[in-house]
């Protein structure tokens, strides 16, 4: 067993044990102490704390994330930084009560129940928890890449009150270990996976008063498809529209599954929007559908996940139908390793 | 004139005009902290220190510096006031005007006093799609929060803008004849004006309160530390009044102006910061370094001969402490013009240093973050207008004169 050291955290005088090798952000969700963070992979920043008293390793941080004179100054990645000492640390960013339940960071064994083909290079994987693994719609987890120590991330799909499986969507990337390497290759309906999770603040935690526009791209659906159940079962927000773009129809799934909760709720709207083929629905960028339907967003909350461009598109128009910036919403991909998320 | 030992020919300072300095202030400084970072400016009349190091040097050294009204600023203001008071006089012009401005102070009340002002001239303008930001958002935030605080609520916010308009034209009214005369003594007639009207509107206020004291600033300036059934002399107060009206008034606007005008020099970090709220503090200190609001306005003077940065300074010396352009010294900032979110956050000068510093720093700085968190909340849209130029103005205050802002409504 490694050697472990306290961290603690001066604002919520808590402290947990930190292994040698083990990143300070995982020892606090695991410890079920909520700290900021968003990829969990070094490159949003989001998690970036002072380390107070005590010596840290920045292992694989990247100096354009933390700059070597933020270094200077004591600030660490959480979700790279390993203790080399007992720590006194504290988050950058405020650690808001803001009544959102967090669940704790767990280790569980599954099973592949399903794994199908969805839309054009799209799979819907099905995986059975020896655990329940409770989360929050809109966050994700790890899995195991078989025989190898890389970890790929993928948003639940399913409600959250669904504790049993996860339900993923995950693209083919070419040449991608996790993906042409397993699970549109080798993986099959019985295999065990190892899962990690949840991580991310993307998505509803708790009831706005807000209307909320989400935005997906591709398999930008997934959290998306989460956040949906869970607002529509808890009644967490006054209204809602989803939006899903893709090439062509090929790009599309769960579209009979959405038509029907549009038909059954008042107040859930689906569009579909297709970029390269003409059909009876929306044609374009999904996110000049939204400019066209919205006059104003003044008020509203926008959920964005996709491709970059498609993230950045979003936030521009949203912007520009002027919602308030703190009320837009994005799951953060930042490099290649984080596009197989979706 | 001015004997130095850097052996440097200072001739091109009889040059100088105030006139070029309100225009552009920034060459004759960058030039005098290269060869004399203290100087005996003709047109001024008195020394001007431009480095970071000898603005410090004089202004926290209280035991050969006093604080100094400058010439036309004493002119405008009249005596005690803040600035010119020293010793005990100054301790209870400082405690008089302390309590509310304390950051623990500040931090009860300021959100629920500003944001709502905010908002609401945020709303006057939101659905009109373009705006000079000077005239209707920054000024008018800034004059009415403190307004409010002072307890000036029946005042509208344009004549409070336009009193520290004209209390300002004075106050900087500096240039002097070879002689020594004032070079246009009609300057001073707007802020006699602006006197005269604010003792009109003031006066019947400060009767008010001397009987019936309430939670506003200018009632406590009267009754706090007094013995029961006394208030303050309202000879007393008028100076310091006047300080407020015009610089505290006057400075978070330019603040925020020129953080929106800063910010736009770099339309990524405009970007940055309006997508990240937690931003607009950092915005705002750069933007205080790179113009400063209170350019170079408050002054010393030596009780006993000294020499600052060179320059041998006989007793009685009147030094200007160019805050403006010591927050530009070289020694302490790279490309010290350019507007730049992502520099090292080396302490500035904007809110000077020593005895007499300001003693608003926390209520300014939070007047602004509140105002540009509402401004950026409810027109994330905001552009510049390119159709006008962005002209700053100003040597002894600096700020954008005008912004012109448009977004799509
Ligand atoms: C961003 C806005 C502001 C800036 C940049 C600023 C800057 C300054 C500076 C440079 C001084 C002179 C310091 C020195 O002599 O070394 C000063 C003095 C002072 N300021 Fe401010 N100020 C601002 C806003 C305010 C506000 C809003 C208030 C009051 C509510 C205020 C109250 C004062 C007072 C009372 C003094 C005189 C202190 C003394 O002489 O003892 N200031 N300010």
């Amino acid at each position: 067993m490694p050697e472990q050291h306290d961290v603690r955290l001066k604002t919520l005088e808590t402290q947990v044990a930190c292994a040698a090798d083990q990143n300070l952000l995982d020892a606090f969700l695991r410890a079920n102490t909520w700290l900021p963070h968003g990829c969990s992979q070094g490159t949003c920043g989001s998690c970036k704390m002072q380390v107070l008293e005590g010596e840290i390793d920045h292992r694989a941080s990247s100096e354009f994330i933390l700059t070597p004179h933020e270094r200077s100054e004591g600030l660490a990645l959480a979700c790279q930084a390993t203790p080399r000492s007992d720590l006194l640390v504290e988050p950058v960013a405020e650690v808001a009560d803001d009544g959102v339940v967090r669940h704790p960071l767990r280790d569980v064994l599954g099973t592949v129940s399903a794994l199908e083909d969805i839309a054009r290079d799209t799979r819907r994987l099905v995986i059975d928890l020896d655990e329940p693994l409770p989360f929050t719609a809109g966050q994700y987890v790890e899995l195991l890449v078989p025989g190898t120590e890389i970890r790929r991330q993928y948003s639940m799909a399913n409600a959250p009150a669904d504790t049993a499986s996860i339900e993923l969507h995950v693209r083919r990337t070419e040449g991608g270990a996790a993906t042409a390497g397993w699970i549109f290759a080798r993986m099959h309906v019985g295999d065990r996976v190892e899962v990690r999770g949840p991580f991310g603040v993307f998505g509803i935690g708790r009831p706005q008063n807000e209307p909320a526009i989400l935005v997906a791209g591709g398999t930008g659906l997934a959290p998306m498809k989460s956040i949906v159940a869970a607002a529509l079962a808890e009644d967490l927000v006054p209204e809602l529209w989803l939006y899903h773009g893709g090439r062509t129809e090929q790009d599309l799934y769960d579209v009979e599954f959405f038509r029907d909760l549009d038909f059954r709720h008042d107040h859930f709207h689906y569009r579909p929007v297709l970029s390269e083929q003409d059909w009876d629905g929306a044609n374009g960028m999904v996110t000049d559908a939204v400019l066209e339907e919205f006059p104003t967003c003044k008020g509203f909350a926008g959920y964005l996940c996709g491709p970059p461009a498609m993230v950045e598109a979003g936030r521009k128009v949203f912007k520009r139908r002027r919602m308030a910036p703190r009320l837009i919403h994005q799951e953060e991909f930042t490099d290649a390793s984080d596009l197989a998320r979706r | 004139m001015t004997t130095t030992e850097h052996n440097q020919d200072l001739s091109w300072l009889n040059d100088v005009t105030v006139t070029d300095l309100e225009r552009d202030p920034y060459p004759v400084y960058e030039r005098l902290r290269r060869e004399s970072p203290v100087a005996f400016i003709p047109a001024l009349g008195f020394h001007v220190a431009t480095t970071k190091e000898t603005c410090r040097e004089v202004a926290a050294n209280t035991e050969v510096w006093d604080g100094v009204i400058s010439p036309a600023g004493g002119r405008t203001f009249g005596h005690p006031n803040v600035l010119n008071a020293n010793g005990p006089e100054h301790d209870e012009l400082r405690g008089m005007v302390e309590p509310s401005l304390q950051p623990a102070e500040v931090n009860r009340y300021i959100d629920d006093l500003v944001r709502p002002i905010a908002r609401r001239y945020v709303e006057a303008i939101e659905d009109r799609g373009h705006a000079d930001l000077v005239t209707h958002f920054c000024e008018p935030v800034s004059v009415r929060s403190l307004g409010d605080l002072m307890g000036l609520q029946s005042v509208d916010s344009d004549t409070l803008r336009e009193w520290f308009h004209k209390l300002s034209v004075s106050f900087t009214n500096a240039a002097v004849s070879p002689t020594g005369e004032w070079a246009n003594p009609d300057g001073f007639i707007p802020g006699d004006e602006a006197r005269a009207d604010i003792q009109r509107v003031v006066d019947p206020l400060i009767d008010r309160w001397i009987v019936e004291p309430d939670d506003s600033a200018l009632s406590h300036w009267l009754h706090d530390g007094m013995p029961e059934g006394e208030t303050r002399p309202r000879e007393m107060l008028y100076p310091t009044i006047f300080v407020f009206l015009l610089g505290a008034m006057q400075e978070p606007g330019h603040a925020m102006a020129s953080t929106i005008a800063g910010l736009w020099t770099k339309p990524d970090q405009f970007e940055q910061v309006v997508d990240e709220p937690k931003l607009i503090p950092r915005a705002i200190i750069e933007s205080l370094r790179w113009t400063s609001p209170i350019w170079s306005a408050v002054a010393r003077i030596n009780k006993v001969d000294t020499t600052v940065g060179g320059t041998f300074l006989p007793a009685g010396s009147v030094v200007m402490l160019s805050y403006g352009s010591a927050n530009h010294d070289a020694n302490d900032y790279d490309a010290p013009s350019d507007f730049d979110l992502t520099r090292a956050p080396v302490p500035h000068l904007a809110f000077g240093a020593g005895k007499h510093a300001c003693a608003g720093a926390s209520f300014a700085s939070e007047v602004c973050r509140i105002g540009l968190e509402e401004l950026f909340e409810a027109i994330p849209n905001l552009e510049r207008d390119d159709d006008h130029e962005i002209d700053f103005w100003g040597w002894g205050f600096r700020g954008p004169t005008e912004l012109h802002a448009r977004w799509e409504v």
